[in-house]
């Protein structure tokens, strides 16, 4: 790694600029400038990661970084990694500019990704000044090289020849006298060389210049103003407030045209004006230049600030940059408009990932005074960090307020509170509050402006995501057609993430319809969000639970295990409980089917745990409690399990599912009588039933009742039944739940009209018992990334850390993190461990390619 | 009765006003100088002096634009209130 850390002016982007400009380069380079004044980290890594899919050509194949109001940086960062580590050949990543990012977070975040860097990728980092990047192991391994200031000086020699190219002429004391006077300063010289070419009385200039005790930049700016013509000085005056102009923003500025002409010439003329994009309509005056200009300007035209901030805030309110006219409207002092802006933009800003942004632009309020309009944006705030009655409190005051604004200004801000109250109900599985916000959005748009019309879709998209959800973890049959109505609406007005949350949510829905339905779309939207690089995120959770829900079902253990893995990984704390407790069930059904009792009535008892904290009509919750019965039942526990039953109330105690934990119960107390007796209701139909699986446990129960009374003819054909319920969905999980391998067992094969699917199960009970017997099997191991599997090798070996780093010409850090890395996707917690697992796996034979 | 009690020192910053005098390289014009509208300057050698009451919000704000500027500093020293150790002598003239 490299870094050049040098004040303002010193020469950094000149020389990374020389330096990547090369005719001859043998790197890959993806190159990447600082915005000013950075708040936002999301912004920071969309834009590396950017440079990184530019530098390598991928703009096919994956979707185009997308920005999610739930940015996860560790996430970003392992995606820039193995981008990084997925192209072979050495890639060189250039930041310029690094002291502008102003977030702590972005900072940690770069430096895991700088410590973490493959061998054959090099970082080159520009800043003004030192920065927290704790980098003392790179600097004591020698793999970081530094360019300060010292480094970066003119000699005399250099500066004649800078004089020389620039074609002006000076004799060896003038070029002496300048490089004393400069002290080598790039962009003194830089200044002086402007001021010089085509001067009349070089000689005459450099000694005046000499002479002076003035700040080298002051002088030389003052003077190089004062030489262009008054249509280029108004120009750079005026526009210096800018972060960014153009011609036609410059024009409205100066107020007369020809600012394009103006700006390419200056470029050309090397003075510190660079364009940024390569049509060259986009310019950007070096940061040091302009923060004099915009100085300048204050002196000599003060008035004139506030009315050219204003101008440029009108300017970009119609190009729809909203944090740009907003931070314009606030150096221009008008607070209230500003708020006024702020509150209308805030959500479209957070939808397109720039949460950060808002937060900033909330903090540069000055304190004291306080604006109705940002308790609408302090209500978001707090809704997105779960602080549920603080958020209804500042929609309280918003809410008031906008009863006193006039009609126009009222349906838009009315639209905004109703979009928060609906996220606040939404949050609190409120339905009915969900309901009345979503009726209310969702009416067609009837917007002047496009600008109010791309609100008014996006929050349509966001009232039908929210809305469904509810439905969704209520079991409601809508929840299906809004979520598919939001995921269409999304797309068509490319809102990546909207999308995915709605399609993650209908895979989630769709529990009661076919497996195959369910899994297709529970894979697309996986498969969604991976093509954004949100595989990983909590967002993804309902699917990838739901898909292993489907496959425990149909009696994949092992792949259902992988995703039930993943979804453990996606969980946060504020997950919600219906998520929740569909994990904590899946688990339990692996369990069981394992033979593993107790561990299955703990997954089981923290879902029920779980399920008194839903809605009553909640379907899975009733089977949930069924299970864990079943479960005490089976660990001797008949006491405890009676007692929870007693305790139900009469409608959930009169349910299929407890009948069939009554049998249970009765099974493990030697009372196949009662068993059969307790079944009843559910054989003949009238108990109600969450779905059909419940009747095929109990035509189980029941088998095994029957084989206790001797019954055998009696036990086959209540198996053969199961069998036949069983057939359309393949199901297997009640087989092995209920501990039915000698029942089917005994099923004569001529005596069934589902030979396959007996076959199928058997196979599936006997794996499962075999594994049971050894160690608990341990889940399937993650992808290991190329990296990984390098210091992998090494594991075997005796070979220390540091001695492994020295093989791989890495840092001990890196290979310190592989190996963490390698052990938590293992599920080992030392080498040895690793190894075994490793060879388990087959990753260390010998004929692994890379 | 009541013993003497040592007065209370303060470790850190205090968030009230203080007077301080901060030393720059070379002479600071016109336009660097209304940078700086909270400080009066004075010209001394080849150095700027700039002086001026400042919190601490307000000290860092000076020195973060002294620094965007790429000005070359040289001291910074607060005035009042006077923090030395009894005893020794101390010259605070700008």
């Amino acid at each position: 790694m490299t870094i050049v850390s040098a004040p303002a002016g010193s020469g950094k982007t000149s020389l990374l600029r020389a330096w990547a400009d090369r005719p001859v380069q043998p790197h890959r380079l993806a190159v990447m400038q600082v915005q000013r004044d950075q708040q936002d980290a999301q912004q920071f890594w969309l834009a590396l990661l950017s440079a990184v899919r530019r530098a390598f050509g991928t703009t096919s194949g994956a979707e185009p970084p997308a920005a999610t109001p739930e940015f996860n940086g560790r996430a970003m960062v392992d995606r820039v990694l193995s981008e990084l580590e997925d192209h072979p050949g050495r890639t060189v990543l250039i930041i310029d500019d690094l002291h502008e990012l102003r977030s702590r977070d972005a900072l940690a975040q770069l430096t895991r990704l700088l410590t973490n860097l493959p061998p054959n990728a090099h970082a080159v980092l520009a800043t003004r000044r030192d920065l927290p990047l704790r980098l003392h192991q790179l600097r004591l391994v020698d793999e970081l090289a530094e360019i300060r200031a010292e480094d970066l000086r003119f000699t005399e020699r250099e500066t004649c020849e800078l004089l020389g190219a620039s074609g002006i002429t000076l004799s060896a004391v003038g070029v002496a006298l300048l490089h004393q006077r400069t002290e080598g300063w790039a962009a003194g010289l830089r200044l002086a060389a402007i001021s010089l070419d085509g001067h009349p009385d070089p000689e005459r200039f450099v000694a005046e210049f000499s002479g002076s005790e003035r700040m080298v930049a002051e002088y030389l700016l003052a003077e190089m103003l004062e030489r262009q013509p008054e249509d280029v000085q108004q120009v750079l005056l005026r526009t210096s407030l800018l972060d960014r102009v153009n011609g036609e923003l410059a024009d409205l500025l100066t107020g007369r045209p020809g600012s394009e002409r103006i700006l390419l010439s200056l470029e050309e003329a090397n003075a510190f004006v660079v364009s940024l994009d390569p049509e060259r309509t986009w310019f950007r005056y070096h940061h040091l230049f302009g923060d004099l200009l915009r100085l300048e300007l204050r002196r000599m035209l003060p008035e004139q600030a506030p009315v050219l901030h204003r101008r440029a805030a009108e300017w970009f309110v119609q190009q729809g940059q909203a944090a740009d006219a907003i931070r314009h409207t606030q150096a221009a002092g008008d607070w209230p408009d500003a708020a006024r802006l702020l509150a209308d933009h805030s959500f479209s800003l957070t939808m397109d990932g720039q949460a950060q942004t808002v937060r900033a632009l909330l903090r540069a309020f000055p304190p004291g005074t306080d604006y109705p309009e940002l308790a609408l944006i302090r209500a978001g705030r707090s809704v997105a960090r779960g602080r549920l009655d603080e958020a209804a409190a500042h929609l309280a005051v918003a809410e008031a307020y906008a009863e006193t604004t006039p009609p126009d200004r009222q349906r838009r801000l009315g639209i905004a509170i109703a979009s928060l109250k609906l996220s606040l109900a939404a949050r609190r599985g409120h339905l009915a509050g969900v309901t009345e916000q979503a009726r209310f959005l969702a009416s067609p748009v009837t917007g002047q402006s496009d600008e109010d019309i791309a609100l008014g879709n996006d929050l349509r998209a966001v009232a039908l995501m929210n809305l469904g959800t509810v439905e969704a973890s209520l079991g409601l049959a809508d929840a299906e057609r809004h979520l598919g109505e939001g995921a269409v609406l999304a797309r068509k007005i490319g809102r990546p993430y909207l999308e995915v949350r709605c399609l993650v949510q209908l895979g989630f829905a769709s529990k009661i319809r076919p497996f195959a339905t369910v899994q297709r779309r529970c894979r697309e939207a996986i498969a969604l969000a991976e093509r954004y690089g949100w595989g990983a995120e909590p967002m993804t959770a309902p699917a990838l639970i739901t898909l292993a829900s489907t496959m425990v079902w149909t009696g994949e253990f092992g792949e259902a295990e992988r995703w039930l893995r993943r979804a453990m990984r996606a969980l946060q704390a504020d997950t919600g409980a219906d998520i929740r407790l569909l994990v904590h069930s899946v688990s339990g059904m692996l369990q069981a089917c394992r033979g593993r009792h107790h561990e299955a009535l703990q997954d089981f008892s923290a879902a029920d745990n779980l399920g008194s904290q839903l809605a009553d009509s909640h379907a899975l919750a009733g089977q949930v409690t069924g299970w864990m019965l079943a479960t005490q039942a089976r660990l001797g526990m008949s006491g405890e399990a009676r007692a929870v039953i007693a305790a139900l109330a009469d409608e959930r105690a009169s349910s299929g599912e407890i009948h069939n934990a009554r049998a249970a119960i009765c099974l493990a107390e030697c009372d196949p009588a009662g068993a059969l007796g307790a079944l009843r209701d559910v054989l003949d139909g009238t108990a109600p039933v969450v779905g059909y699986v419940t009747v095929v446990e109990a035509q189980l129960l029941a088998g095994l009742a029957y084989r206790e009374l001797g019954d055998l003819r009696a036990g086959n054909q209540a198996a053969e039944r199961a069998l036949a319920l069983a057939e359309s969905d393949r199901l297997v999980l009640p087989f092995a739940m209920t501990g039915s391998r000698e029942l089917l067992e005994a099923l004569p094969r001529h005596e069934t009209a589902h030979a396959a699917l007996l076959a199928d199960i058997l196979d599936v009970l006997h794996g499962s018992a075999a594994a049971a017997e050894d160690q608990p099997p341990p889940p399937d191991a993650e992808e290991l990334s190329a990296g990984e599997l390098r210091v992998l090798r090494y594991l075997p070996t005796n070979l220390s850390r540091p001695e492994i780093a020295g093989e791989l010409s890495v840092s001990p850090n890196t290979v310190s993190t592989h190996i963490r890395s390698i052990y938590a996707k293992l599920g080992v917690r030392d080498r040895y461990s690793a190894v075994q697992r490793a060879r388990e796996l087959q990753l260390l034979s010998a004929d692994r390619t890379h | 009765m009541r013993g003497h009690l040592p007065a209370p020192h303060h470790d850190g910053m205090d968030s009230a006003p203080a007077l301080y005098m901060i030393r720059i390289n070379g002479h600071l014009g016109a336009i660097l100088l209304s940078a700086f509208p909270a400080m009066a300057p004075h010209h001394h050698d080849a150095h700027t002096v700039l002086t001026g009451r400042l919190d601490r919000s307000a000290l860092y704000g000076v020195l973060a634009e002294i620094d965007a500027l790429g000005l070359d500093l040289l001291e910074v020293r607060q005035l009042e209130p006077d923090r030395k150790s009894p005893g020794s002598d101390d010259s605070c003239s700008p």
